[in-house]
């Protein structure tokens, strides 16, 4: 069944007004807190260093509720609606790990503390490290960084180290799909590696292109390969494996971006077809919240070969079964990131794998790839999808491509239907990625049936109403609180701060 | 539990819809040479009892600020923020919303972060922010990449007394950049004008100056940054700590173009170092070369003031390779903690925390250099955060702190602050939230130790 559109508390626009920004709430003298008066002698602060003082707005306690409140008001979520954005595994944040990050004996830690004091954190940590290299049956992971392209940037650091190290520091070329994650090259930039591109074809890296551009670069000048399995394109390419021998027939490292691994867990282990580094998205396959943009986290694995240049420290067990840091490694490429990682990230992480199990996991990826073709199979006959075609037993992996060119004939746009999707109470997809004019669909297994038919039963009724009410999608959202924004103005005369 | 809803039942129909008898079929496409053969070895699942239990029993090994006095700070600082932050920042609409790609749909974050951007602007005493980075050390890195883009030169001076974690990333993050960092001596504990003006020459993208520094003490931005600007292409760039600023200069009233620094103590937990937010703020002329994403003022069809991600062609997802810096994911639900801190304490609030750290501290430095053998180990002026040369082993004090239910500060020797220092020096923060009793009791253990 079709959900009457979102209305929320306000019936209509205009209903819930525009929120007033807190520097227009401003009211001087006021203050949200108090404070213990000052309990010891005062110091002069001597004048040449007084600053003129910083204008924060004032607001009283209940007002900056209210504040907040409203603004959340006006937030999709995943716990508000159906959520299915592309590659970015929006799934279920179970609460039990706020509660866990939130712990005193994990939050109020300060991170140069002795090992000693923080014995209960090392062992979550070193748990979460081993937990990691057993779902990617690689040798040894380093939790540093900070989110996902940060984790491609330390690897990538890892493989040119280790490059050096082997007297082959003129391997300077990253190759890498045409359909990647735009993180991907921009890592590369980062690391003073260029990119070369190697083509797809439905899909799926082309592998005589692959070859062509070894040849062309010449083999030994190559670092890495960084693919995407399943790929951006949410397929499982076939010949996974023999791209992985080209690439290293040529000497150089297959580098395996994480983004999809909910697809892969339990399923398969990236070392067994050859990925030599990888990095994990914890916010993306183990729950951790998105948090309207992050935390992330991007804990990193890498083979045996690759290991002596990880970044310090690394999470070590003593013999005596007691946990510490170590920053002695001689090969490491140093730090990445202040302190020791997202730790208040890897809590929730290691409380998501740990309530999961193995079956779990593995359960987790089923009900991905599940929920992702159940949906394809119903919307594809309305919705054009390049790749998927299960009569010929060509299925999707845990998302899907849609490229709806039927319903773009008849006179909209593809932003024309993502924001008709937002009238339903529907976030709309990832769009125009990996392939022009594209819906990229995840539903992620944590949705239930139900929730997935009323989302098929919305797209159908928007591709109707292209036939019938076409004004309708064209001039979307039109009860949501706000109308369609022009991004173009923002970017022509960026206004990025409020001016009193 | 895998937070999976599908029955049984559910899950044939589905089958029967696809048009496959098994769920394996949908795997059938990978090689059976690279399928996993039995399941992983995990431990068995937990449920949310055994979860409860398990953690906290891990979390009852770890001592910190939560039974601790700490006087720990280096970076990560044991300030106050009031409870209604934990309680709005656990709202789902904030907590599971993503990256406000769609403006319609995301206006709460959207405008959350115009207001934290303003906010950091100001702090900062700039024209502009981003919606925050990783953590301080990025940050810094981040802001001497933008230098040597701008720039196109290549050569950054480093003050030596920036924190040793942010050298060590800023000479990471640069080692493939083909980019010289040129570290500035100090003399008691600050960077002279002087050596700067010693190690400019015509190569310098950015001269980069942390006050207060990683000793406490107070830098002369001003002197250094306007050596700096003798060549008019070298941008300033300082590392400043946001709760500083309710009571010193500004980096922006000190001649600063860039500052980068640490927001934890903007209303975000100490977490042993992490999840925090880099801070960035910058002169208005930047605003195409930032990193990270940018949230600005529009109006939507019917010109309703709005808010939307903008100048994205400066990130990855668009630019690629040429992008301004890789970063994707953003610090979102810290920098909405920092902004909602920011909010509730305002002007006033903050500027009573700063004066009573500064205060705090000065008395605490105070009392412990009138102990026969205990000295103050640079003579420059201090904010909340200053270094003694003891007359007992560090190792020994700490320690000792230990046993006594007090962090006493942080060692300067030793690998974990990257060797900084050879000798025997204390590096002690004093927040707001630091007692006068607390403080007394640190005096009073120094004094028996020191017999």
């Amino acid at each position: 069944m079709v959900p009457e559109h979102r209305t929320s508390k306000h019936p209509s626009r205009g209903e819930n007004p525009v929120e007033p920004l807190i520097f227009e709430k401003h009211v001087r003298g006021m203050c949200g807190v108090d404070f213990p008066p000052l309990d010891v002698p005062e110091t002069e602060t001597p004048e040449k260093l007084l600053g003129s003082g910083v204008d924060l707005p004032c607001i009283g306690q209940h007002d900056v509720m209210a504040h907040y409140t409203h603004l959340s008001d006006r937030n999709f979520s995943v716990d508000g609606n159906f959520y299915p954005l592309g590659s970015c595994t929006m799934k279920h944040n179970p609460r039990i790990n706020e509660w866990a990050a939130a712990l005193p004996g994990f939050a109020c830690l300060h991170p140069l503390q002795d090992d000693d004091c923080i014995q209960g954190a090392l062992r979550l940590l070193y748990e979460t490290r081993t937990m990691l290299e057993e779902i990617s049956g690689l040798h040894e992971v380093s939790l540093q960084p900070a989110a996902g392209a940060h984790g491609e940037f330390t690897a990538l650091k890892v493989i040119r180290a280790y490059f050096a190290d082997h007297g082959q520091s003129q391997r300077t070329v990253v190759l890498s799909p045409d359909t990647a994650h735009g993180t991907n090259p921009a890592s590369c930039t980062m690391c003073g590696a260029s990119v070369r591109q190697v083509r797809t074809v439905d899909g799926h890296t082309d592998l005589d292109h692959l070859q062509e551009v070894i040849a062309e670069v010449g083999p030994e000048n190559i670092a890495a390969f960084m693919i995407t399995y399943p790929s951006t394109a949410g397929l499982f390419d076939p010949r996974i494996k023999e791209m992985a021998q080209i690439v290293h027939g040529a000497g150089a490292k297959v580098y395996l971006d994480g983004a999809n691994m909910n697809a892969l867990l339990g399923r398969v282990k990236p070392a067994d077809f050859g990925a030599d580094a990888m990095h994990f998205n914890t916010h993306k396959t183990f729950s951790t919240p998105h948090g309207g943009g992050g935390p992330g986290s991007g804990p990193i694995a890498v083979t045996e070969e690759l290991a002596p240049y990880l970044p310090v420290p690394q999470i070590m067990m003593a013999d005596d079964g007691s946990f510490y840091l170590d920053r002695d490694r001689e090969k490491s490429i140093g730090k990445v990131r202040s302190f020791i990682g997202q730790f208040g990230v890897l809590v929730r992480c290691w409380t998501y794998i740990s309530a999961c199990g193995a079956e779990g996991l593995r359960h987790v990826a089923e009900t991905a790839v599940l929920n992702a073709n159940y949906l394809a199979a119903r919307l594809k006959d309305t919705y054009d999808m390049p790749y998927f075609a299960p009569e010929k037993g060509a299925y999707c992996a845990h998302e899907f491509v849609s490229v709806p060119q039927k319903l773009l004939d008849k006179g909209v746009t593809l932003v024309d239907i993502a924001k008709r999707m937002i009238d339903y109470g529907v976030h709309p997809p990832t769009m125009h990625w990996p392939v022009h004019n594209c819906l990229m669909v995840e539903p992620t297994e944590t949705e239930s049936k139900q929730a997935l038919d009323t989302f098929v039963d919305v797209m159908l009724q928007i591709a109707e109403e292209i036939d019938n009410d076409i004004e309708s999608v064209k001039n979307a959202p039109l009860v949501s609180d706000i109308a369609r924004v022009d991004e173009v103005g923002a970017a022509r005369k960026p206004i990025l701060t409020w001016n009193d | 539990m895998d937070y999976t809803q599908i029955t049984d039942r559910q899950h044939e129909e589905m089958l029967s819809t696809i048009g496959i008898e098994h769920v394996d079929r949908l795997f059938d496409i990978i090689p059976e040479t690279i399928r996993c053969e039995g399941e992983l070895d995990l431990s068995p699942p937990l449920s949310e009892l055994e979860l409860q239990r398990s953690l906290t029993e891990m979390a009852s090994h770890n001592i910190g600020a939560h039974n601790m006095a700490c006087f720990m700070g280096c970076g990560a600082y044991d300030h106050f923020y009031p409870v209604l932050i934990d309680q709005l920042i656990s709202r789902g609409e904030f907590l599971t919303s993503y990256t406000p790609y769609q403006a319609e749909a995301s206006q709460g974050t959207l405008q959350a972060f115009f207001e934290f951007q303003t906010q950091i602007s100001r702090l900062a005493g700039l024209d502009i922010a981003n919606s925050s980075l990783y953590d301080g050390a990025t940050a810094v890195a981040e802001a001497a990449i933008l230098a040597v883009n701008t720039t196109r030169r290549h050569t950054i001076l480093v003050a030596s007394t920036i924190h040793p974690e942010y050298l060590a990333v800023l000479g990471t993050c640069v080692s493939d950049l083909h980019v010289q960092l040129k570290v500035l001596d100090a003399v008691d504990g600050k960077v002279l004008p002087e050596t700067v003006r010693q190690n400019m020459c015509s190569d310098v993208a950015a001269v980069i100056v942390q006050s207060p520094n990683i000793w406490g003490q107070i830098e002369d931005w001003g002197g250094c940054f306007e050596v700096a600007h003798e060549d008019p292409k070298t941008l300033a760039i300082a590392v400043f700590n946001p709760i500083a600023s309710g009571l010193l200069k500004t980096p922006g009233e000190c001649g600063a173009d860039l500052a980068a620094g640490e927001g934890q103590p903007l209303g975000n937990a100490l977490n042993l170092g992490g999840p925090y937010l880099g801070l960035l703020a910058a002169k208005e002329k930047f605003a195409r070369k930032m990193p990270g994403r940018l949230v600005g003022m529009t109006t939507d069809k019917d010109a309703r003031r709005v808010f939307c991600l903008t100048l994205q062609t400066r990130e990855q997802h668009i630019r690629g390779a040429k992008a301004t810096s890789n970063v994707c994911t953003n610090q979102g639900l810290m920098a909405l903690r920092a902004t909602m801190f920011m909010t509730t304490v305002g002007r006033d609030g903050l500027a009573e925390m700063a004066k009573q750290s500064w205060h705090k501290a000065h008395y605490l430095a105070e009392q412990i250099t009138s102990l026969d053998g205990w000295s103050l180990a640079f003579g420059g002026e201090f904010f909340n955060e200053f270094t003694l040369e003891c007359p007992i082993d560090v190792t020994e004090l700490v320690n000792a702190g230990k046993e006594r239910g007090v962090l006493v500060g942080v060692a300067a020797n030793g690998r974990r602050m990257q060797n900084l220092s050879t000798g025997n020096e204390l590096i002690i923060a004093v927040t707001e939230k630091r007692t006068r009793h607390e403080m007394d009791a640190l005096v009073a253990l120094f004094k028996e130790m020191s017999k």
